[in-house]
């Protein structure tokens, strides 16, 4: 198999161990709608205000809620050394990194998309629903940023004593071009502020999953090499 | 040994500079017309973020270098250089606050260069955690540079997307013609001090890493001849 063969195999094995598991998206999709939750109650969500929360509210739970499912992703690599098998097969480790990033990003976007529903029941905020289409670029922008960056922190930080403990403080830092790209972007979207145009904050997300994603891919070997 | 004397004069000179340093900044440099006094600050404020990112900047290069070599030598450098970075960056938001208060009154505000020196900060102390977390060597050399180098690419991206956020610092640039000429000589006075101020410490600090190493890779050594 090639290197897109050995990823699309890899990303199969991936959402198969998924679907029948169901740890990271049930991780991610229960701690989503539990800070939704705790929102709601600590911030007064009321018709007036919500379009104005929701881009912030909705890119922190993203991010939490992703991170988490991303160490749970390379946690279970990291049992029984799982990785090591393929480490020690004919596959190349860029082709393991990127499959890595894909099946994060669909969980990811899964997890967006189950928030972004629950949003709409909880909050009331139909508006939301009929944005999706403008929304989706800085959402997929956004996410893959966020998995390119997760999945190889998330390995670096399940290698190390503390495990995912560490994990947010080191992803919440590095990411925050993409929290500030994603909630303008969304903000823009949805409330129309000051009659910008999300474009330059799609070009941020932009540059930074390129160069994270050609930085991160040559990295990855150095996590794995033991 | 010539390296030993490098560093000898480099001492000598750093020594000498900062009391000229600082009697330029409180007595030779004029006070500002509307800020008053508390403007001397900022000659210790630049200069301290400016060896905050030298200190940054040698961890990103070392940390490329020991990915490259797999040498000790460049992990402990890298630290070393982290350590002397994050304790600059550390006194350059403590001395930015001093000034904000007086000048912009508020102990605190979010504009761009502020927010890349704090996530820059958090960025470092998520540095000196992992590292902590590793027990396992080589393992920790490479864990902590692969965060060493992301850490550092992420300054420009960070410094693009906070300045289209929003912006109020002093822009020194387009201010520079308004700066008294002996201001900016006391300025670059003081931005040279703190220059070798930085290369000379980040020396020592690594000195002394550097056999620290040594010393547990020979303890290393004699227990397994021991066993």
């Amino acid at each position: 198999m090639g290197f897109v063969g050995n990823t699309f195999a890899i990303v199969k094995k991936d959402l198969l161990l998924e679907l029948r598991a169901k740890e990271a998206i049930s991780i991610m999709v229960f701690l989503s709608l539990l800070l939704l939750v705790v929102f709601n109650l600590s911030v007064e969500i009321d018709t007036e205000n919500v379009s104005r929360l929701a881009p912030g509210i909705l890119w922190v739970v993203f991010a939490f809620s992703g991170i988490l499912g991303m160490g749970r992703t390379s946690l279970s690599e990291r049992d029984d050394e799982a990785y090591l098998n393929i480490y020690f097969s004919s596959v190349n480790m860029e082709s393991f990194y990127l499959a890595k990033v894909i099946s994060n990003l669909l969980f990811l976007l899964l997890m967006e998309m189950f928030t972004i529903v629950s949003f709409v029941i909880l909050f009331d905020y139909e508006r939301l629903i009929f944005a999706l289409a403008p929304l989706s670029l800085p959402l997929l922008l956004g996410s893959f940023g966020f998995s390119v960056v997760g999945t190889l922190f998330s390995f670096l930080s399940t290698g190390s004593r503390f495990g995912e403990i560490i994990l947010p403080f080191l992803f919440l830092p590095v990411v925050v071009p993409i929290l500030l790209g994603g909630v303008s972007s969304t903000d823009i979207i949805l409330n129309g502020s000051g009659g910008d145009s999300p474009a330059k904050w799609l070009k941020i997300l932009l540059v930074f999953d390129l160069l994270y994603f050609c930085i991160s891919l040559i990295l990855f070997r150095y996590i794995i090499e033991e | 040994m010539k390296k030993d004397r490098i560093t000898k004069i480099l001492l000598v000179l750093v020594l000498l500079m900062l009391p000229v340093n600082f009697y330029l900044i409180f007595q030779v440099a004029p006070t500002e017309r509307i800020m008053g006094d508390v403007q001397r600050i900022f000659y210790l404020h630049v200069s301290l973020a400016i060896s905050a990112y030298i200190g940054f900047g040698v961890l990103f290069v070392s940390s490329i270098m020991f990915l490259i070599k797999k040498n000790l030598y460049w992990d402990t450098l890298a630290y070393s250089a982290g350590e002397v970075g994050l304790m600059f960056s550390t006194l350059v938001l403590i001395t930015g606050s001093f000034w904000a208060r007086p000048v912009w009154n508020v102990w605190w505000t979010w504009d761009p260069r502020l927010v890349t020196m704090l996530i820059l900060w958090f960025i470092y102390i998520g540095y000196f955690m992992l590292r902590k977390s590793i027990s396992e060597r080589l393992k920790k050399a490479r864990y902590s540079a692969i965060i060493g180098i992301l850490g550092f690419l992420d300054v420009p991206v960070v410094r693009l997307a906070t300045k289209w956020w929003r912006s109020i610092h002093p822009r020194l640039s387009k201010e520079g013609g308004g700066l008294d000429p002996l201001m900016i000589k006391v300025m670059l006075f003081s931005l040279l001090t703190f220059v070798v101020f930085t290369i000379v410490i980040i020396i020592f600090r690594f000195r002394v890493a550097w056999a620290e190493e040594r010393l547990y890779s020979i303890l290393n050594e004699m227990e397994e001849y021991h066993e």
